[in-house]
């Protein structure tokens, strides 16, 4: 859920755009990344672990981890937490390492 | 390859303060930043810093930010890469940098690593569910995407980081379930613990996480009490339902740039981890890297903030800028980190870096004439180590591992009752030797005074004060309040800081809340003072019975 | 207690469990490298930014020694994943 209203900050976001979860579409702001937009819309397992097929989500947020592996427009391993939305881009739950386009 | 004067690595606070003071004296410097934005975690905090002017005290860490990256931005002698993570520095003192989605080589005249810290983990079973946060992660959705994590979060740690993220929480209308903390003692300062159990947020000190559990994501967790040896106590164990499990247990140094440097290292448990040995002037054992700021040991932003500016100084003195007033500004620089470090909260860096110092010496890198900032001692800065169960004006103990003080400690701050009938009057629950001093200059009346340094507890001369409140938004920690007895026949008035939305409205009513956060009424809210742009803290005035006037501190709007 | 070390994760990279690091412990390797190589623990994307103190830990504790004393791992270029493409270009770049 987004917050509406704070006592120290605000939150520009600017114009609703769209991008695709799992080919399931889902509002954003241009300002998120991708993880804060499907927090907002409430995702929040955001793929499984390679070896034992956990499930897994956000854990450090600025990039120092990898629990946030997603698919972003077929390129596996993007860090989604540092990774801002674009409209139409399709993102999708990683599970195991990634594969390499060809 | 990009030939630079001064590369300093890391936007956060010590990146920031390193590139201006460096650029202020003529060096030329390139800032690599890997996020989108420079600031670090500057840009997360929300409540207002400690420290004194210098440090920017009564700020808040988001305006900080901004105000240092304003400045950067206009420099002309500092260029800044944003989205540009170092990868690596080799033994030739090549960066390497990915800027723009290019492989870049950058060959500096001298380096600053301030590349900061990494949040440390935590094992248990389930610790890898959706749903369990790092503190920085929270802060992150919460004040930078401004998303809510979780409706109802467990905190994992009762540090600064844990109680401070807590606080956010209440802010961002998250309820925090509790905060659970290892040791029997608070390790943040008081008046953060005191400030979330206001918010009627328990503080459970000798409580670990025994599991998280949850099909997909966080359903809840266990938690149980601890032992002496720290081991759970069987039969203690007890579920709590919640969405998210945020960890605020400890930072360790992001080092890996000064490892590859060829850096020497040395784990220093003070300092929270393996660290890079720096001299006085923060250079490390490979001459032209200095580092600053949290990679070189754990502190508060404060003090990375002098550091990073302090191997700024230093960085433009090697390359011949400066000429004599840059020893002048590093003694400064010096002075301010011994102040910082010197009061009891301190007392684990000094003696880890006093560690420091030695290995310093050892590698031949202690060299200069100049006191080390970091034996406060050599300053002769009021830093006698005394243990706080000896010291008289330490509070009681329950203060401690609640974080609402005892009686018997509000007992040693209240004002006599011939105070109370001759008008307002501050009343101050500051009970911890943290290194703060807003108070001191809030008040242009001389009430508040901290005799020794700004480790002092503030003292109020409660014949100078006035009960203005002017003091009430400007106290860091909230931790001020102004009680006038004489408002009404049965009703006092108590004045009180607040921070949450919505902001309650002259003439309605409102809930007064203890220490505790429990409801001991409805009373009217006769004004409402909003902070200003920038304070943004609103004092609230609330009419209650006279003997509830010390009871009272805080509002619930209903 | 039972046993949940098998749901304890240590390194999330490379999804090596608390089981895991503690049967390397009681087969006899005795340093962070060690199990490094082992395991992988610490070998994936973060680089052992979230595992390696984890480990250090129980190493400390089994063997009774000092974390000042738990020999650390070797740091390498590049600190962070870089795709080779970046690199090839760089490369390309360099060398015509």
């Amino acid at each position: 859920m987004r917050i509406k209203e704070h006592p120290v900050l605000s939150f520009e976001r600017g114009g609703k755009i769209s991008f695709y979860f799992n080919g399931q579409e889902i509002e954003a702001y241009p300002t998120e990344t991708i993880a804060a937009a499907l927090h907002a819309a409430g995702v929040r397992k955001l793929g499984e672990s390679p070896e034992l097929h956990r499930p897994r989500g956000l854990f450090c947020a600025i990039g120092n981890c990898s629990s946030c592996f997603m698919i972003v427009d077929g390129e596996p391993n993007m860090r989604i937490c540092v990774m801002k939305v674009r409209p139409g881009i399709r993102v999708e739950e990683q599970k195991g390492k990634g594969v390499i386009k060809t | 390859m990009k030939a630079v004067e001064v590369m300093v690595i890391g936007g956060g606070p010590a990146g920031l303060c390193a590139a201006l003071s460096a650029a202020s004296l003529g060096a030329k410097v390139l800032l690599a930043e890997r996020d989108g934005t420079p600031g670090g975690q500057l840009v997360k905090q929300t409540h207002k810093f400690f420290g004194s002017e210098k440090q920017y005290a009564g700020d808040r860490g988001v305006h900080i930010a901004q105000m240092l990256l304003d400045k950067a931005r206009v420099d002309s002698n500092i260029e800044i890469w944003t989205d540009s993570a170092v990868l690596s520095i080799y033994e030739d003192g090549v960066v390497t940098v990915e800027h723009e989605g290019k492989h870049a080589k950058v060959k500096p005249g001298r380096s600053i690593i301030a590349t900061g810290a990494a949040e440390k983990f935590l094992s248990f079973p389930g610790n890898d569910l959706p749903g369990v946060y790092g503190a920085g992660a929270v802060q992150t959705l919460m004040n930078v995407s401004g998303v809510k994590p979780a409706e109802r979060v467990l905190m994992v740690g009762a540090g600064n980081i844990g109680l401070i993220v807590s606080y956010q929480l209440a802010q961002a209308g998250v309820k925090v379930e509790a905060v659970i903390e290892g040791a029997a003692r608070i390790g943040g300062y008081l008046v953060h613990a005191s400030k979330i159990r206001r918010a009627g947020i328990p503080i459970m000190t000798r409580h670990t996480i025994l599991e998280a559990f949850g099909e997909k994501q966080v359903e809840g967790a266990v938690i149980a009490q601890l032992d002496d040896n720290w081991l759970p106590v069987a039969g203690t164990e007890r579920k709590i339902a919640c969405d998210a499990i945020c960890l605020a247990v400890g930072l360790s140094p992001l080092a890996e740039l000064a490892w590859q440097a060829g850096c020497e290292m040395a784990y220093i448990k003070e300092l929270s981890g393996h660290v890079p040995i720096v001299n006085e002037f923060l250079e490390s054992t490979i001459s032209g890297i200095y580092c600053a700021g949290d990679v070189s040991g754990i502190e508060e932003a404060s003090a990375a903030m002098v550091e990073g500016r302090l191997a700024g100084i230093s960085v433009a003195v090697s390359l011949g800028h400066g000429g004599g007033a840059a020893e002048a500004m590093q003694r400064e620089a010096m002075g301010e980190l011994g102040e910082l470090r010197a009061g009891l909260m301190g007392r684990h860096i000094r003696e880890g870096l006093a560690k420091m110092d030695s290995l310093a010496a050892e590698f031949g890198i202690r060299n200069s004439e100049f006191k080390t900032p970091h034996a406060a001692a050599e300053l002769g800065i009021g830093c006698e180590v005394q243990d706080i169960s000896i010291s008289a004006t330490s509070p009681a103990s329950a203060l401690f591992s609640s974080g609402v003080p005892a009686n018997e400690d509000i007992a040693k701050i209240c004002p006599s009752d011939e105070r109370f009938a001759a008008g307002p009057v501050a009343v101050v629950e500051c009970f911890q030797e943290i290194p703060c001093n807003p108070c001191v200059k809030a008040c242009n009346r001389g009430a508040i005074a901290m005799p020794r340094d700004i480790n002092d507890m503030p003292a109020l001369n409660a014949r100078l004060c006035n009960g203005c409140g002017r003091c009430i938004p400007l106290c860091p920690g909230l931790a001020i309040f102004v009680i006038d007895m004489d408002y009404g026949e049965d009703l006092a008035l108590v004045k009180l800081p607040y921070e949450y939305v919505p902001i309650p409205k002259a003439g309605q009513l409102a809930l007064g809340l203890d220490r505790c956060g429990r409801e001991l009424g409805r009373y009217e809210v006769v004004r409402v003072m909003p902070g200003g742009k920038r304070n943004m803290t609103h004092t609230v005035a609330l009419a209650v019975p006279k003997e509830l006037a010390m009871e009272v501190r805080a509002v619930g709007v209903l | 207690m039972e046993n949940r070390d098998s749901e304890t994760i240590v390194c999330r990279c490379e999804d090596v469990t608390r089981e895991m690091i503690l049967a390397c412990i009681a087969d006899g390797y005795e340093t962070l490298d060690e199990i490094k190589r082992v395991t992988r623990a610490g070998m994936g994307p973060c680089q052992g930014r979230t595992c390696r103190q984890l480990i250090a830990a129980e190493l400390s504790r089994h063997y009774g020694v000092s974390m000042e004393e738990v020999l650390m791992t070797t740091f390498r270029p590049p600190a962070k994943p870089i795709s080779l493409g970046v690199l090839a270009d760089a490369y390309a770049s360099e060398n015509g």
